[in-house]
């Protein structure tokens, strides 16, 4: 099996390097001439390349759009890395590939709202790992800089359905820059959807070696007086980080002399546009105090808040509610706390959606981001509605990210994240036997089907 | 060895003490009988510090499970593990065994009858691989410690036991943990929750032992802290060497053990046995001497392949079987080897690359094993993950492509063989203990949940009277809506 693409050069296209600022954004107005050159750019991390076909024809399998209706016996169309058309009645253009999906199902690629993936290889190698800083604030960090497309975690991230993640360091007070990629691409910059999708903090915790990068530094047995420590630092720095934002709004409307400009620091600027509210926050909270922390900071310095990972959210649901402000939930694969309600993290994705609040999962993983469609299905035994579950893991984290113009649903003009499954993908016993990511196909194979096929015929000793 | 032996034979223990902590396993057994009627002594106090809303969790104290002389099980899919799916078919409970089981079976008179329309029942799921109800369960001073016992330190660790069972799950092996080569000595236990911790022993079941290899027993992952010597062995070579030193202690201590009872039987007149000395009892030789004897299990935490055919050729020459290979996730590269030394595999269904050892797992391992003969179980290794091992096991149809009747054996019937203990559990037939797990629908589906779990026939968990979220949140709005929203506003 031709595994890593070796031989397969990429060629300098009329697109050029896709660097920051010059990435490639469908529907951003460029020729389709540039655009398929940019597609074709995006050849796959980690998997053999196939046949490259402009054009996909899905048929006969129920088409489950996720925004609108099944449709059952439905076709999607995929070209030039869009979807071209989905319905009952699409006439399938002349010279595409047909792929027969009759008894399938065709869903919108999954996205996982929170994972480490590219960040890391092998948990206990530390020269394989760059999930943290050193220090509690590092807003100026990027998490893009340090995703490898050539990770073997990412081909095993999509056999389930995943193609697009967010990734990110995580567990200081502020962690950097969030990314949110499509799980294919020779580079880092190929597989960015948003390089910098949202700010990642979190907030501080009264327990120790919990979320928040408090694991007891300085803490002299007080964990309290630790705890407001932290919530003071945070709070200062993101003061300071509006009254940088603030001077330079005056530079830039002339209020104030370009002499007595401040100095550029890396980590205010970083912060100005979550200080205007351009870039939302992902704050990993815990605990009902920590929601209550974080909706105070968001009062105080108008920030645009996402919570992840809280144990708590379903005591304040209805003020999440009322404030939209978005759970990213998960993993359920954790322990409640000792005084919680045994079912309380595979309940609380159904409580939460029920009360109104807009979810999505994560896994907060890497080498099982695979497993992210088995969360949510933990959540529909314990009041989730299913087609809720399906939108938390499709739509709504492409509503949470801004980038639901372009993902998380079936419809034509969408970047074709398609995946065609032999049922429920929430269900174990299902199978993905196609994936497209940027209207590719992508190939299945990963280290483990290699590993698996190597040893099925090992012969007899 | 070196140090551990000399550490081994003085760790501290009288050698009388042998016989009295023989005679406590005694009564531990004895006492483990099933109890009814006891008051449930082990409920953690109320939520002391739940900062926001004081909900009342004490709700977890259920009533105690009814003896359940005679109860009947109604017109529910039941999956026999052993021999496939009956529909619409009813279980009778007897004095906590199965009765009878099947489609025309009659409700005996009496019965109490939970009506399982709709339901899907599958035996008491069994982990082999748990560290669940025990506390410091490392004895990682010493590289060889088959004198400790999990036993020794079983406690009824209030509601992470409970939640086990709110995932159907009913038997544990609860195993030493793997920070030396041999650990201690295993204890199977049924989760009977909420029972004094001796009726946790599953009675009868056969002694086990832990034995390490790898990454974790060289402490690979650990820095030797300054001043301090780095613990033997450091590779895995080491490994090899400290268990064939072990056992070849072994093999000399029972042999002077041997030549003694022969004394002792050849003596014809009280000064002749009286002048005969016996060896000096030995805790941690006792252990592996069981062993050699094929009257303990080995359970065997492994990675890699080389390290598995390692073990087994120890195994070979020192005329033992190792009953199971724990974690194993390279065991689809020996599973020819595994099937022909008849040892069993127990590992995860898709854990991987969280350590160099696991950098070759392949979430296959448990299908391609069983393809080739292995018997293969899923384990959780975890109090959480064994709260969904249903999930699990659908991982081996998933990947690999088991069978659904193969994929639960492998949370049942085939760690129950593992275990020894199949004539007791592990499936739904005739005459077995008449532990139970109701989903409300097929066990694999995403949206299937455990209802009601039952162990010797009694109910230990029962959603319907469970504190689950949703009621919580229905108290919550109840009582403390106004002053929830007073403090958002």
């Amino acid at each position: 099996m031709n595994y890593s693409g070796i031989g397969n050069r990429r060629v300098p296209a009329a697109g050029g390097r896709m660097g920051i600022g010059k990435r490639w954004e469908p529907g951003s107005g460029r020729s389709a001439r540039a655009l398929i050159g940019a597609i074709a750019l995006s050849v796959l991390a980690g998997t053999s390349l196939v046949a490259q076909s402009a054009t996909y024809v899905i048929r006969g399998g129920t088409v489950v759009p996720v925004v609108g209706a099944q449709i059952p016996n439905g076709t999607v169309v995929i070209a030039n890395g869009r979807i071209q058309a989905v319905g009952a009645n699409v006439q399938a253009p002349a010279g595409a590939t047909v792929i027969d999906a009759t008894g399938k199902f065709v869903y919108p690629g999954m996205i996982d709202s929170g994972t480490e993936l590219g960040l890391t290889e092998i948990g206990s190698v530390p020269g394989s790992t760059d999930t943290r800083e050193i220090g509690d604030f590092n807003p100026q960090d990027v998490a893009l800089t340090a995703v490898n497309a050539h990770s073997e975690l990412i081909p095993v991230a999509r056999v389930n359905g995943v193609t697009t993640v967010i990734t990110s360091a995580q567990g200081a007070l502020m962690s950097g820059a969030a990314a949110l990629v499509d799980l294919s691409g020779w580079t880092p910059d190929e597989m960015a959807v948003k390089p910098k999708a949202a700010m990642v903090m979190s907030y501080p915790s009264a327990g120790s070696g919990g979320r928040g990068g408090f694991g007891g530094r300085g803490q002299g047995g007080n964990a309290g007086e630790a705890l407001s420590r932290q919530v003071r630092e945070l709070r200062d720095f993101l003061a300071d980080a509006r009254a940088y934002a603030a001077v330079k709004a005056r530079l830039a409307s002339g209020g104030t002399a370009a002499a007595d400009a401040p100095r550029v620091n890396q980590a205010m600027e970083a912060l100005v546009p979550v200080i205007r509210g351009e870039m939302p926050v992902i704050f990993d909270v815990n605990t009902a105090d920590q929601i209550r922390g974080v909706l105070a900071l968001a009062d105080t310095f108008k920030l645009k808040v996402i919570l992840r990972g809280p144990r708590d959210a379903w005591r304040l649901a209805d003020t999440l509610a009322a404030r939209g402000i978005p759970v990213i939930v998960g993993p359920t694969t954790e322990n409640p706390g000792t005084d919680d309600a045994y079912d309380a993290l595979y309940a609380q994705p159904g409580a939460l959606a029920k009360a109104g609040v807009k979810i999505a999962f994560q896994t907060s993983g890497s080498s099982d981001v695979r497993n992210l469609p088995y969360n949510a299905a933990l959540a529909t035994a314990y009041g989730l509605d299913m087609d809720e579950a399906i939108k938390a893991l499709t739509i709504n984290p492409a509503q949470i990210f801004g980038v639901a113009d372009r993902y998380g649903s079936l419809e034509a003009g969408k970047v074709a994240n398609v995946i065609v499954t032999t049922g429920n993908p929430l269900d174990v016993r299902s199978t993905v036997t196609h994936l497209f990511i940027r209207g590719q196909l992508v190939p299945l194979a990963d280290r483990h089907t290699k590993l698996y096929e190597q040893f099925r015929a090992r012969p007899k000793p | 060895m070196r140090t551990d032996r000399e550490q081994g034979t003085g760790n501290g223990r009288a050698p009388a003490e042998g016989g009295r902590m023989a005679l406590l396993a005694v009564a531990v057994l004895l006492f483990a009988a099933p109890a009814s009627g006891q008051a449930r002594g082990t409920q953690q106090p109320a939520a002391a510090a739940a900062p926001n809303v004081q909900l009342d969790l004490t709700a977890v104290s259920l009533p105690v499970p009814a003896a359940g002389k005679l109860v009947a099980i109604t017109n529910a899919t039941i999956m026999t593990a052993s021999n496939g799916t009956i529909q619409k078919g009813t279980i009778v409970i007897r004095d906590g065994k199965i009765a009878a089981v099947g489609t025309d079976v009659a409700v005996p008179a009496g019965a109490k009858v939970i009506d399982g329309t709709g339901k899907y029942i599958t035996p008491g799921i069994i982990d082999a691989h748990s560290h669940a109800a025990s506390e410091a369960i490392n004895e990682g001073t010493l590289s060889i410690t088959s004198m400790v016992r999990i036993a020794d330190v079983l406690r009824q660790d209030g509601v992470s036991l409970y939640r086990q069972l709110a995932g159907g799950t009913t038997t544990l092996n609860i195993l030493h943990g793997s920070a030396n080569t041999i650990g201690g000595q295993n204890a199977v236990v049924k989760l009977r929750y909420g029972l004094p911790v001796d009726s946790l022993m599953f009675e009868g079941a056969p002694p086990g032992i832990k034995f390490a290899l790898g990454e974790n027993v060289r402490q690979t992952n650990r820095t030797v802290l300054p001043g301090r010597e780095a613990r033997f062995p450091r590779t895995r070579m080491g490994v090899e060497d400290l268990l064939r030193d072990a056992f070849t202690r072994a093999q000399e201590y029972r042999r002077d053990w041997q030549q003694y009872e022969a004394q002792r039987k050849k003596a014809t007149t009280a000064a002749q046995r009286a002048a005969l000395i016996p060896p000096a009892r030995n805790l941690e030789l006792d252990a592996l001497v069981e062993v050699l004897e094929g009257k303990r299990l080995v359970h065997c935490h492994s990675y890699r392949a080389d390290e598995i055919l390692m073990m087994l050729r120890v195994a070979k020459d020192f005329g033992f079987r190792v009953a199971t290979f724990q974690h194993v996730l390279e065991g689809y590269k020996v599973a020819d080897e595994l099937a022909k030394a008849g040892s069993g595999a127990s590992t995860f269904a898709d854990n991987w690359a969280y350590k160099m050892e696991a950098w070759d797992a392949i979430p296959h391992n448990a299908a391609l094993m069983a393809e080739r003969g292995v018997v293969v179980s899923i384990n959780s290794d975890s109090d959480e993950r064994a709260r969904r091992l249903y999930q699990e096991a659908a991982k081996a149809m998933h990947y690999g492509g088991a069978s659904e009747q193969e994929a639960l054996r492998m949370i049942t019937l085939n760690p129950a063989k593992q275990l020894g203990v199949d004539k007791r559990v592990g499936s739904i037939e005739v005459g077995k203990d008449a532990d139970l797990a109701i989903f409300t629908g097929h066990p694999f589906a995403p949206n299937s949940r455990v209802d009601m779990t039952l162990i010797d026939g009694r109910v230990f968990f029962d959603r319907a009277t469970s504190p689950t979220l949703e009621q919580l949140i229905e108290q919550m709005r109840q009582r403390q809506r106004p002053r929830v929203t007073s403090e958002e506003q």
